[in-house]
């Protein structure tokens, strides 16, 4: 039962939701999508789902054409962002609602509705009013709602979006969890996010999209440690991972004649030349020994400080293990660490990666 | 979404409306090419000479159109002052408010034929307490009879009976306003004034285009108010564009000649109702 | 709030109330007159001004055979046409609404816009530019001086007003929620029926009233599309104005015919203060 896209493209006015989008989902496995607002997410999703139609390309499930099979027959489930449920139905109703519309007999849909809400911590909660509920409960009614169906593609559209923190975190766990059953049942399971801590979180396979088209697969490992270009580089980090031009010769990396560094080993079989260098914060770090820059602004969060640093062209961020406070302006040292620094062509490309070295 | 289920949603209401609509339509415009009236009935074909005709002989349909824009404007102009002041003096709180609310509905949900003719008892010249009221003062003007105050009769009966629609849409628009622009006025020391010039009144511009316009299109089909408070007349001081179509038609029977009359109107009200809602619109948009 | 805006406030609504009550209380005074109470000069106060009678109450029951005019019959037949027309309107009109609002059609260079100003737009044709034509369809038919022939009339009348807030009604709703109904396996009727409808009864509702309150009111068309067989109230009351304008009985039956709007009036203040109305400009 796998889910196989062809070259998928759909056209706005002027931009290009999908954009030849093209692979292969093998059921009981988690793709997470990650991807910048208005990247194309939710238009695969609901392609997917068959609200939306291609312009051109195919899609199609257990070797069976999907286009041709509309929407309330491909057995699929969605939840939204927006916490949507039928506000004319109480919790329970609101479960039961696609076990009813398929005819599934009373004993059972009671059963399977209380399996679902045991599922989402919602017991107790039947009878309630969709209003009554706050955000997260919703939420999770939508999720139980979902679950109940037992779909082959279980699509999630940036679900914890508009959630608080706290609950975003918690909720992120319980998924797990549902997840882990959902997938021992071959199920797809599909989500959407813009938060690469999100998606790094959920293990699974990773695709990385923007403006409509997909630029790297593979595991969360793979995509943090060789990300494919500058964009992916841009998009699965938070904050994102520091770019800055510069260039090598002679054995030393320099950034705008400012920074003088040493070549790290994985660099050793780089030609002198232009490149775009990208290292993340936690690779930045204040050093008594390192380079003047000054600080635009620290952010404190939670154990860590993060400084926004300047050095005339140069702007990083980086990374203090420590809660401080700087005065906007103040000039520290500041150094890098070789030993996490990429290479990019100057078309975006990875040239060499901590991890894989040179390619 | 599309699916080939949209055309069974649309395509009742969009057949039965074109329906029994295109007969209609379609006749009128075959009428207006034929000369048909009592004299000689039938459906000849004299080609564009009705439209000739009312381009250049006949003032009487141009001036309806001027007397039209007037009253209209002027009738929905105070029915939006006088409904807006209504609607945010109910607004909020305020004795009896419900007796009020409703009270003020009331009148547009009268039959209009059936209210003007109670005006018309009410403004009678000499048995009327109107003009009771103003005997007193020793004047007894002529209401229904005088060329100048005709058409001040009708947008009298205009106003009682259609300000409540415009009290009602816009005490709506009020009641649904967000409270934030409203507690950010106060804390920033604004006076009853000023929140209404800079935040309810920009906040109600959509609301306020849409009334109006919905309200002028309404206005300018006055035809029962007049029919029955002053027939046009005296002469054709308060004679709108509608009724003198009626009365070319329906009491002259020159049908073929009234039928152009009718598709000329609706040109002429479809095109300025469409810029006049555009305007509205650009004028909302710069403020 | 100054106490001078206050004090203006109380006397503007109590100024304006007098005004909409005005022509009430003349025509309750007026319907207890009789003919020389109404031609000596205004009179108003009754056992002050006149001796009080219930004549002009009564003509409304009799038959016109006896010298009455009988309203009972044309309120009913005003009842009948209205609710249907409405009825129908509003189902027809709903449906079409939604199709305009989560759709998209395009047929050559005609946009759901234009279709929903097509719609709209039958309510700037005075009822005169119609009248005609529809008198004549009407003949054709065989559906003059009937009641469903006036009911087909005010259909075409009605419809746009429920297009027009069931557009704005239905766009207001999350399209989200269709989604939904859609991927737990309804098809879009199924959708519609079970999910949107239910949520849609309070725009239903409002669309009702103004279908309600425009069909009730409507004079010219059964003015002119009735006659003896079918008389409308509107009709009826105004009939009476022509003839020897009995002031008490035109006041007493302008009086029936406005009751039970009043009943709507309240249910209209209802709907306004839970904010429900709010959306049917934009």
């Amino acid at each position: 039962m796998t889910l196989i896209a062809s070259n998928l493209t759909t056209k706005g006015k002027e931009e290009f939701f999908l954009n030849d989008i093209s692979f292969e989902m093998s059921p009981g496995k988690i793709y997470t999508i990650i991807g910048r607002t208005l990247s194309g997410k939710t238009t695969l999703l609901k392609t997917i789902a068959g609200l939306i139609a291609q312009d051109s390309g195919t899609l199609s499930f257990n070797g069976n054409n999907f286009d041709v099979i509309p929407v309330w027959k491909r057995q699929v489930a969605m939840v939204y962002q927006q916490f949507i449920n039928y506000p004319h139905l109480n919790v329970f109703e609101n479960i039961a609602f696609p076990l009813k519309q398929r005819k599934v007999d009373l004993a059972e849909i009671k059963n399977r509705v209380q399996q679902a809400i045991e599922q989402v911590g919602l017991e107790g909660f039947e009878g309630r009013k969709i209003q009554a509920l706050s955000g997260g409960q919703q939420q999770r009614v939508a999720l139980a709602r979902s679950l109940v169906k037992n779909a082959n593609i279980l699509l999630l559209d940036e679900p914890l979006v508009n959630l608080d923190y706290k609950l975003r975190e918690q909720l992120r766990e319980e998924f797990k969890k549902i997840f882990s059953s959902k997938a021992s049942e071959e199920a797809i399971l599909i989500y959407s996010t813009t938060d690469p801590i999100e998606a790094m979180q959920l293990g699974g396979e990773v695709i990385v999209m923007d403006e409509g088209k997909i630029l790297q697969q593979g595991s969360a490992k793979e995509i943090y440690e060789n990300p494919a270009t500058t964009k992916v580089a841009e998009i699965t980090n938070d904050p994102a991972m520091n770019l800055v031009d510069g260039e090598i010769s002679g054995k030393k990396i320099t950034f705008n004649n400012e920074v003088i560094l040493n070549l790290p080993k994985h660099f050793k079989d780089l030609p002198d030349g232009k490149y775009s260098f990208g290292i993340r914060a936690s690779g930045v770090t204040i050093d008594k020994s390192g380079f003047p820059f000054q600080i635009e602004l620290a952010e404190i969060s939670g154990s860590e400080t993060f400084l926004h640093l300047n050095n005339d062209q140069i702007h990083v961020v980086g990374l203090l293990d420590a809660v401080k406070n700087f005065d906007i302006g103040e000039t520290v040292k500041v150094s890098f660490d070789i030993e996490k620094l990429y290479a990019f062509g100057s078309d975006g490309i990875l040239m060499s990666s901590p991890y894989s070295g040179t390619k | 979404m599309n699916f080939k289920h949209k055309y069974l949603f649309l395509l009742p209401g969009f057949i039965v409306l074109l329906g029994i609509l295109i007969f209609p339509i379609g006749f009128t415009v075959r009428l207006s090419l034929s000369s048909w009236d009592s004299f000689f009935p039938g459906l000849d074909f004299i080609g564009l000479e009705n439209y000739t005709r009312l381009f250049t002989d006949d003032p009487r349909f141009w001036e309806s159109f001027q007397r039209l824009s007037f009253m209209s404007v002027i009738t929905v102009f105070l029915q939006y002052t006088i409904g807006f002041a209504l609607a945010h003096m109910v607004w909020k709180e305020i004795k009896f408010q419900r007796f009020f609310r409703v009270l003020f509905l009331i009148p547009m949900m009268t039959t209009p034929v059936i209210m003007t003719v109670i005006w018309k008892t009410v403004f009678h010249e000499s048995l009327g307490p109107v003009n009771d009221f103003f005997s007193l003062f020793g004047v007894t003007p002529l209401w229904l009879s005088s060329e100048a105050l005709s058409k001040v009769t009708v947008i009298i009966v205009e106003v009682w009976q259609w300000t409540p629609f415009m009290f009602l849409l816009l005490l709506a628009g009020l009641l649904s306003l967000p409270k934030e622009p409203f507690l950010a006025a106060s804390i920033d020391g604004a006076g009853p004034i000023r929140k209404f010039v800079y935040v309810t009144f920009p906040l109600m511009a959509p609301i306020s285009i849409g009334a109006i316009i919905i309200r002028l299109i309404e206005a300018s089909k006055i035809m029962d108010t007049v029919y029955v408070l002053t027939s046009g007349g005296p002469g054709t001081s308060s004679e709108t564009s509608s009724f003198y179509i009626f009365i070319k038609g329906l009491r002259e029977f020159q049908f073929g000649y009234s039928a152009a009359l009718s598709l000329t109107y609706l040109i002429i009200m479809i095109i300025s109702l469409t810029i006049i809602a555009k305007m509205l619109v650009k004028l909302m948009i710069r403020n | 709030m100054g106490t001078f805006y206050v004090t203006l406030k109380y006397t503007a609504v109590t100024l304006w109330s007098m005004f909409v009550i005005a022509p009430f209380l003349w025509a309750l005074s007026t319907s207890f007159k009789d003919f020389n109470s109404v031609t000596s000069g205004a009179t108003y106060i009754p056992w002050v001004d006149f001796e009080p009678t219930l004549e002009g109450w009564r003509v409304l029951l009799r038959s016109p055979a006896q010298g009455g005019v009988n309203i009972v019959e044309p309120y009913l037949n005003s009842i009948f046409v209205t609710s249907l027309a409405s009825f129908l309107s509003i189902l027809l009109g709903t449906l079409a609404a939604y199709a305009l609002s989560r759709f998209t059609f395009k047929a050559g260079f005609v946009k759901n816009d234009d279709i929903t100003f097509f719609f709209i737009s039958q309510r700037i044709m005075p009822p005169v530019v119609l009248a005609i034509p529809f008198f004549i369809m009407l003949g054709k038919l065989g559906l003059l001086d009937t009641l469903l022939g006036l009911v087909m009339v005010y259909v075409v009348l009605l419809m746009p007003i429920a297009v027009w807030i069931m557009v704005d009604f239905f766009n207001k709703v999350p399209v989200e929620i269709d989604e939904t109904a859609l991927i737990d396996g309804c098809n879009p009727i199924q959708a519609f029926i079970k999910v949107v409808l239910p949520n849609s009864i309070p725009g239903m509702v409002v669309a009702g009233l103004f279908c309600m309150i425009f069909g009730w009111t409507d004079f010219f068309f059964a003015f002119i599309l009735t006659f003896t067989e079918v008389q409308l109230l509107p009709v009826a009351i105004v009939s009476l104005n022509s003839s020897i304008t009995p002031w008490w009985s035109l006041s007493a039956a302008a009086l029936v015919s406005v009751a039970p709007l009043i009943v709507v009036a309240f249910i209209v203040e209802r709907y306004l203060s839970k904010g429900n109305l709010s959306g049917a400009l934009k």
